[in-house]
């Protein structure tokens, strides 16, 4: 498999928290999130992402194919009423994406890198890999970040989708 | 050298290599059967595989005639039933010495971006076989440079023949450099890849690992451990793949933080050693977890005893030695990676972590026959 190397050093060495003060890894979450500057918050669960729009797509992990299938995240997000599509301009532009896990790890998306009809995004949420659910470090949820040259952002054991728009 | 492997197993995919000359009979291709998710590995053009070949370095890897004094082979320091590791915290060359680091597992090696504990120059099998056989720094298997030994095993009929299928177009097969080529060519066929892990993996044999194996998965790939970080991939190892630019990663992870000009003891400084750079001190490679569970004791020095001790050492950002000559606070260590920063951990956690490390044991791989002695037939 493809993990989040680099970034993950990145985080890292952003905070430096005491051994003492470290938590410990917490259970993966089995719902979805999606909070923030949103219409309609969301709490998906696994029947939930069964119940939207499908799709897929084929990485390289480890030099071999595997097929992803999920919910495109601007699926996700127009489900949650977040203005994608047609209305995505103005200062809606300026709106970003963060990504949680529910170990802590967080990377960002801009809203506009997640919509599908401004940036032929093909970023998804996964919750099979091959066929198969995905193992407990991965899931039940993560990010597939296709086009990304390193699986940084393709954030496993994913918990959590908060919108943030800018506001001047 | 000190590293090999070959797998077989629920295969899925078969790559074909190797071939030979056109003016003589071809040789047997060399199939890697390999679970889905395991790559062939890189195999250099001037060295393809062949069975006849790994065949050969099977032989020569066993035949304790590849040391001076005829007391060590090969296995001596790569026992199979270890992993190809050898138990001990350094290893003992034929006539007694002792190396400063302690003997690396060969499983998987062929995946492997360099070879040695911390040398980014060394990253060919053919070439790192020349250190134990002719190495005088300690010396390991001590054989002479002129290959005076080379006759020995010229006059062996077995041998013979295992040279003459191997290198089918060479008139004068006998030589050190093929004897290094077969070497290496049976080191690349050490794959590991039937484990626990792999079942459940690969297979997705839910049952082959335990839930206490799945938690302790999870926390290997979960923040603030993140051991995937230097252990990542397949291999479990952030310095084993198949690019063609393998990654070359080295790590101070706070063993030692001596005072004065060193903060490693002077006979094991790291990439150090090679680069003779101060910020360079103490990197070493972070080798393979696969089979951990027998390649006890751990670190480059083998200073650590056990699975649970090296976990305790990452949990507390690094080692201190309170008193003696390797007296310091490893946590301070000035070239320390960023990455080791410590983490809390509760028992019942580290159980839980040791029992996924645990699951990367191959008992196939150390009971492959052919992996095994063949002198013993």
């Amino acid at each position: 498999m493809i993990f989040p190397v680099a970034a993950l050093t990145i985080l890292l060495l952003g905070s430096d928290q005491s051994a003492a003060q470290a938590p410990v890894a917490q259970a993966p979450a089995t719902t979805l999130k999606v909070t923030g500057d949103v219409a309609t918050p969301l709490t998906l669960t696994e029947a939930d992402m069964k119940s939207l729009p499908r799709t897929k797509v084929e990485i390289k992990e480890e030099g071999r194919g595997v097929i992803y299938e999920g919910v495109s995240v601007g699926e996700i997000l127009k489900k949650a009423g977040v203005p994608v599509g047609a209305g995505m301009r103005g200062n809606v532009l300026a709106s970003y994406v963060i990504a949680s896990a529910s170990d802590g790890y967080q990377v960002v998306f801009s809203l506009g890198e997640l919509d599908q009809a401004l940036s032929n995004s093909d970023i998804i949420v996964a919750d099979t890999a091959d066929g198969k659910p995905l193992f407990a470090y991965q899931g039940p949820f993560r990010l597939v970040t296709p086009k990304d040259s390193r699986a940084a952002r393709s954030v496993r054991m994913l918990d959590h989708l908060e919108v943030v728009r800018l506001r001047k | 050298m000190r590293r090999i492997a070959l797998s077989l197993s629920a295969g899925i995919w078969i790559a074909v290599v190797a071939v030979a000359s056109a003016a003589h009979p071809p040789q047997a291709p060399y199939a890697w059967t390999l679970p889905r998710g395991f790559p062939a590995p890189p195999v250099p053009a001037d060295n393809p595989m062949s069975e006849a070949k790994v065949e050969l370095g099977r032989y020569l890897f066993y035949d304790t005639r590849l040391s001076g004094n005829g007391t060590q082979s090969c296995a001596s320091c790569h026992v199979q039933a270890l992993a190809f590791a050898d138990g001990r915290a350094q290893g003992i060359g034929s006539t007694g010495q002792v190396h400063p680091r302690g003997s690396m597992s060969l499983v998987n090696v062929a995946y492997a971006g360099t070879l040695n504990w911390a040398n980014p120059t060394m990253k060919r099998l053919e070439d790192q076989a020349l250190v134990p056989m002719y190495g005088d720094h300690p010396i390991e298997l001590g054989l002479d440079r002129s290959d005076n030994w080379l006759r020995a095993v010229e006059a062996d009929p077995t041998y013979r023949r295992l040279f003459r299928d191997a290198f089918p177009a060479e008139e004068q097969a006998f030589t050190s450099a093929n004897v290094t080529k077969a070497l290496a060519t049976f080191e690349r066929s050490i794959v590991s890849a039937r484990s626990s892990y792999d079942r459940y993996h690969f297979d997705r044999e839910d049952a082959a690992v335990s839930d206490a194996a799945k938690r302790g998965e999870v926390l290997f790939h979960s923040r603030p451990l993140s051991c995937f970080t230097c252990h990542g991939g397949v291999h479990f190892s952030s310095a084993m793949g198949i690019s063609a630019v393998m990654r070359m990663e080295f790590h101070n992870t706070g063993l030692y933080n001596l005072t004065g000009l060193l903060s490693y003891p002077a006979t094991n400084t790291g990439v150090h050693d090679v680069t003779h750079n101060p910020a360079d001190v103490g990197k070493f490679k972070a080798p393979t977890l696969r089979n951990i569970a027998l390649t006890a004791p751990y670190m480059h020095d083998g200073s650590v005893a056990t699975l649970e001790d090296a976990i305790d050492h990452y949990a507390a950002g690094g080692r201190t030695i309170a008193s003696g000559a390797l007296q310091g606070v490893g946590h301070d260590n000035p070239n320390k990676s960023p990455v080791i920063r410590g983490f809390a951990i509760t028992a019942a956690q580290k159980a839980d972590l040791v029992e996924f490390l645990r699951t990367l044991t191959d008992q196939a791989l150390i009971q492959d026959p052919r992996f095994g002695n063949p002198w013993r037939r």
